[in-house]
């Protein structure tokens, strides 16, 4: 079809040429034309999270933001560099840990977000990690356990940059 | 099927570099073809339910000139349409120079959307629960709009003749909101009524900016502007009158209360309705007026303290 556009996407450090129609919002493109499915798609406007990925290092709704637009940017999302990133890895196995994942809807978005705090704050006390967090919702676990996850692996990262 | 599901309309996408690219865009198109996107964080969820189906969208993230944070010469502010709020957010200069701003921008979302969401964008809006705009308005912004034609400079306060439109023509786009520096003594507050403490639309918004005279100890300036009193953000003028040239008394505050509830119009809608926002309205007058004068009496101690050192 003829309004398909040629676009560039630099996912994880991965280039990806495809062809897309502009009106299809970074989730869909992610999801649908490039099998990355580990973002989720809930409330599509903006109040649950799930679908939260880096924007050069800055956590952002995609289902708000259209793929045509995020051309020429670093996108990072829960799926990672093929290389493997130790923050991110390291926040997971904090989640893991201390029980910080139920159902597990929440967690990518969860986890993306924590990445882009942390880069920002690698210090946070417990006010900074509900705020920087008060656009996710989790249905299971309360919240208490995401905190504690967030604080875990804040001080694992700094462990290891001291080592 | 459900909003959430929905695909965004076809629509044509350009993406220009330069404002004179976005002037030349727009130029001799209609408001319903063209649809100007900023953020995206109200307008993508406008298409997704069909309240906009635009033929072509004019996206402006590439517009670097139009993201701009910039202190003016005579001590006010400028930036540009395109600024997000979190780097509003982030400014020291806007924090040192407005800090209502920041209090404002703060409370709209979390960090993804106020990472995404501009200023340009909560204004051009033209909704009635705008934050940006009631905490503008109190601070005497001026915006400048740009066409093919020139430019021109308007007062935020008299942008919004009616619900959901603004005195922009359809070749112009907002390309830069401008504040004066703020008097002495002065200090504001923005306080928001809201269900959840994210991404919750707006219940009743009050910006209150006062300037405090140290000698008579009394207002010798007070504004309020207000987020979903009416159909579109409005000022009080008949409410701030009443406090101009007087001393805080609790009588002042309901009185400025009942004329603000007055003058407004709040609607009934599923999120609340009318009465309660009218009760909103007179409890938040009251409570952001108080807390604007003691930041503002606290701001002279300061002063004073530091140039007596």
């Amino acid at each position: 079809m003829s309004t398909l556009v040629a676009v560039t996407l630099q996912i994880n450090g991965v280039r990806h040429d495809i062809e897309i129609q502009p009106w299809r919002t970074l989730l869909e493109v992610l999801r649908e034309t490039l099998g990355m499915t580990g973002t989720k798609r809930s409330c599509g406007e903006g109040q649950c999270g799930t679908c939260t990925v880096l924007i050069d290092g800055q956590a952002v709704n995609s289902c708000m933001y259209l793929a045509i637009e995020a051309q020429g940017k670093a996108i990072a999302t829960i799926e990672g560099p093929p290389e493997g990133d130790a923050a991110l890895q390291q926040i997971q196995r904090s989640f893991v840990a201390k029980g910080a994942v139920q159902c597990g809807f929440c967690t990518p978005g969860m986890v993306v977000a924590t990445q882009a705090l942390l880069s920002h704050n690698p210090d946070p006390c417990e006010d900074e990690i509900r705020e920087a967090l008060v656009g996710h919702l989790c249905r299971c676990t309360g919240y208490v356990q995401i905190v504690e996850a967030i604080q875990d692996a804040a001080s694992q990262l700094a462990n290891k940059g001291g080592e | 099927m459900s909003t959430l599901m929905k695909r965004l309309p076809k629509f044509e996408y350009l993406g220009p570099q330069s404002l004179a690219e976005v002037c030349g865009m727009i130029a001799g198109t209609t408001r319903d073809e063209v649809l100007l996107l900023a953020g995206g964080t109200d307008a993508i969820l406008q298409m997704r339910r069909r309240e906009r189906t635009p033929r072509r969208v004019v996206g402006l993230k590439g517009v670097a000139e139009l993201d701009f944070v910039r202190g003016q010469d005579d001590g006010g502010l400028a930036f540009g349409a395109m600024t997000t709020l979190q780097t509003l957010v982030a400014s020291p200069l806007v924090g040192q120079r407005h800090e209502l701003l920041q209090a404002a921008a703060a409370q709209i979302g979390g960090n993804e959307l106020r990472n995404v969401a501009t200023v340009g964008g909560n204004i051009a809006g033209a909704l009635p629960c705008a934050d940006m705009s009631p905490a503008l308005m109190t601070l005497g912004a001026k915006i400048k709009l740009v066409s093919e034609r020139g430019e021109r400079w308007l007062a935020l306060e008299e942008f919004f003749p009616e619900f959901g439109r603004t005195l922009a023509l359809e070749d112009e786009v907002l390309a830069e909101i401008s504040v004066p520096k703020p008097a002495a003594n002065s200090a504001g507050a923005y306080l928001k009524f809201h269900d959840r403490h994210s991404m919750d639309m707006t219940i009743v918004g009050v910006a209150a900016f006062v300037s405090w005279d140290s000698e008579s100890r009394t207002f010798a300036e007070i504004r309020l502007a207000y987020a979903n009193g009416a159909p579109t953000v409005f000022r009080a003028h008949r409410a701030e009158a009443l406090l101009r040239g007087q001393a805080l008394s609790e009588e002042g505050l309901e009185a400025v209360a009942e004329t603000a509830c007055a003058e407004s119009s709040p609607r009934t809608s599923w999120r609340a309705n009318g009465e309660y926002r009218l009760e909103l309205i007179r409890a938040l007058t009251k409570r952001a007026i108080r807390q604007a004068w003691e930041k503002a009496v606290r701001s002279k101690a300061v002063t004073s303290k530091e140039t007596s050192r």
